[in-house]
């Protein structure tokens, strides 16, 4: 990193970037400390426990990886449908999704009881398992996005001295095409596993629906090209530099907020069959249970409905407002924060409600308690600054913006 | 027209004729593959129900499926099961692997009700394990391989019957159930991995090699079922019907937890005489 930037124009470090880097680092630096005391310790300092075994890190997972949807997206329709318009934000893309799917791998190996044995998918197959499905998919996505992604590296200045490296990444360029259908087939997969992965338990009630995988996918396919977008903004402002042309940023937005509508209106009809026409005792019990005691409702209308649909669906579509950028990256916070109350609500709620199987009246296991300890967040803070991180050097270092005079140059 | 038809048939033979035989060949692999092979969403299905049929009358004695019998009429809660199988099993006596709570039939009558693992023929933790730590033996038992699990406690979460056991911590202190109901038999699990009932396998597996018979000989016999001081749990192999537990189920009534759920435990309950 030091020599990329003795390469580039001596310092141009603002103290508001050096703030910024500093900021990054603090989180850098309480994950880091967190994250050693969870390896020392073990997971006995996070809150979670034998009736609520998945907390907070699952949710920062399933989030993260949703978010990092809009690289399979995009890609799709650029090299897969062939509008070729949309080729300026297809490097972004992938390089969001790139940091969306490190990030929950990140989480993951926190998360696991042995992070020594996180290669045992590969190793040890069980095809049954959706799970084994998941780490697969994910791997072999994370190989396409690097291969993808390859040139935009190798074309910086960093990597002039090696040229046959720049023959390896034009051979990767001109594999694009197949790539991104590869990567589509590979992330309809997986992203739809994920919520399998709670759909197919069949002892807890408010997870067990078809429906899971289709509402799991459909709000990632919606909610990551927003975020992309979001962040072309958010780089332009900063840098002070078009990077991609805002038509095709407001088309995405358009894209996200349709997609959002699909969303909206398979979850109507899933909360109409789950609470009226395909209403059964266990979980009419579990939802009684858990407005009772929880704020699921509150979480479900207010987080996931009125912020991550309704404003989002709102200020992407409705023409007064999706002509301002800061109003299109407004909305992607809210359907950004749709999306993380939605996979907070069914991991913790779903494990809220206790399984019940004894042949008697009376014994039932408590209900599951759970708040994320300080651990737990600091190790997600952590995570946080990876990503921020990332973004930063990729917007600073990277050709992210300019393949074409790159080429040219090059 | 015969011309033609020859023609026809000379342009066919080379490469179409190759794209056509590969594609063939390989959607019968591909087929193969997904409906008998490896692939198969109903290769366990097959295993355990088609050829389990057949085999189970030939094989009877030669394969056992293991299974438990626990009458509710008669246990009187004084959790002895618990402290055996903690002490011979080395388990965290605050999370055991058994359990006793008290009970109320629909009548209002008190029971006590236990619970093991169920060993489950269809286990929802099998299905879920990413690594097949948790896997079938050929005598149904559900175990771990505690040197591959990675603890990512999907079992756990999958388990609908709040079975399994998760090792946060290190566990250095000793465990007060040893010596006063056993002595620990196996090896203590280390932190970061999920941990369930075995039935004693070790006992199982070495009583059967000194030709016990594990359910009638007390040294191949579950610990929780040597120190039950009324009786109230019979083990032993499902699939010969001289066994006691064969027995037991052949005279009794029985039932098993969340049938529902279509798990096919190999745990069975004898419900209180009044009913439930």
């Amino acid at each position: 990193m030091a020599t990329a930037t003795l390469e580039r124009k001596p310092s141009k470090l603002s103290p508001g970037f050096l703030a910024w880097l500093a900021f990054i680092g603090l989180c850098l630096l309480i994950g880091l400390v967190a994250a050693i005391q969870v390896f020392t310790r073990g997971l006995v300092i996070t809150n979670m426990s034998d009736l609520v075994p998945w907390g907070l890190w699952i949710t920062v997972d399933l989030s993260s990886i949703a978010l990092g949807a809009g690289a399979f997206t995009l890609s799709a329709v650029v090299y897969l449908f062939g509008i070729k318009r949309f080729q300026p934000i297809v490097r972004l893309a992938v390089f969001v999704g790139f940091i969306g799917y490190t990030s929950a791998l990140l989480t993951l190996v926190m998360d696991i009881g042995r992070p020594d044995r996180f290669w045992h998918p590969w190793v040890y197959w069980n095809v049954h398992s959706v799970l084994w499905e998941i780490t697969w998919c994910i791997t072999i996505y994370l190989t396409i996005m690097l291969v993808e992604f390859a040139p935009v590296v190798f074309e910086s200045r960093f990597f002039n001295r090696w040229p046959w490296l720049r023959t390896i990444a034009h051979v990767a360029h001109s594999l694009a095409p197949a790539l991104a259908i590869l990567g589509l087939m590979i992330s309809l997969l997986h992203q739809s596993s994920l919520g399998a992965t709670y759909g197919i338990v069949k002892s807890r009630p408010i997870w067990f629906k078809p429906s899971m995988p289709i509402m799991f996918i459909l709000s990632a396919v919606a909610v990551g090209p927003a975020l992309t977008m979001s962040v072309a903004f958010i780089a332009e402002w900063i840098t002070g530099k078009r990077t991609v042309p805002h038509d095709i940023l407001r088309i995405i937005s358009r894209f996200s907020g349709l997609g959002l509508l699909v969303y909206a209106y398979i979850k109507f009809w899933d909360l109409a069959a789950v609470t009226y026409y395909g209403r059964t005792p266990a979980v009419s019990q579990a939802l009684t249970m858990l407005s009772d005691q929880t704020p699921y409702n509150f979480g479900f209308w207010f987080g996931e409905i009125i912020i991550g649909i309704l404003i989002p669906v709102a200020v992407f579509l409705l023409p007064n407002y999706n002509k301002k950028p800061l109003n299109l990256v407004f909305g992607t916070v809210c359907a950004m924060i749709g999306v993380i109350v939605n996979r907070w609500n069914i991991t913790v709620s779903g494990l809220f409600v206790p399984v019940s199987y004894s042949p008697g009246t009376m014994y039932h296991l408590p209900p599951g308690q759970y708040f994320p300890s300080l651990v737990e967040w600091a190790v997600v803070l952590g995570i946080i600054g990876y990503g921020l991180l990332m973004l930063t050097l990729g917007i600073r270092f990277l050709p992210l913006f300019s393949e074409a005079k790159q080429q040219g140059r090059g | 027209m015969k011309n033609k038809k020859t023609k026809i048939k000379v342009e066919l033979s080379r490469r179409d004729f190759l794209t056509v035989a590969a594609t063939a060949a390989g959607s019968v692999v591909a087929a193969q593959a997904l409906t008998t092979g490896p692939l198969s969403p109903f290769s366990n299905l097959k295993q355990s129900q088609l050829e389990g049929v057949e085999s189970s009358a030939a094989n009877a004695k030669h394969i056992p499926r293991w299974g438990m019998v626990i009458d509710l009429d008669r246990c009187i809660g004084c959790e002895y099961c618990l402290r055996a199988c903690s002490a011979t099993n080395d388990v965290d006596p605050q999370r055991t692997w058994n359990i006793v709570v008290p009970e109320k039939t629909s009548n209002g009558r008190s029971f006590f009700f236990s619970r093991p693992c169920l060993h489950c023929q269809e286990a929802p933790c099998v299905e879920v394990c990413p690594v097949k730590a948790t896997y079938h033996r050929e005598d149904g038992l559900v175990v771990m391989d505690y040197e591959r699990c990675i603890g990512c406690r999907y079992c756990e979460v999958a388990c609908p019957y709040d079975v399994r056991v998760f090792n946060w911590q290190d566990r250095p202190e000793g465990n007060p159930f040893i010596p006063t109901w056993g002595i620990a038999e196996v090896e203590r699990r280390p932190r970061g991995v999920v941990e369930k009932c075995t039935f004693c396998i070790h006992r199982i597996d070495a009583g059967l090699k000194k030709g016990l018979t594990p359910g009638v000989d007390r040294d191949a016999t579950p610990a929780c079922v040597n120190i039950c001081p009324v009786g109230a749990r019979t083990f032993g192999n499902l699939n010969d019907p001289d066994s006691p537990v064969s027995q037991l189920l052949a005279q009794t009534a029985t039932i098993r937890l969340r049938e529902e759920l279509g798990t096919e435990p190999n745990v069975y309950y004898i419900p209180p005489k009044e009913g439930l």
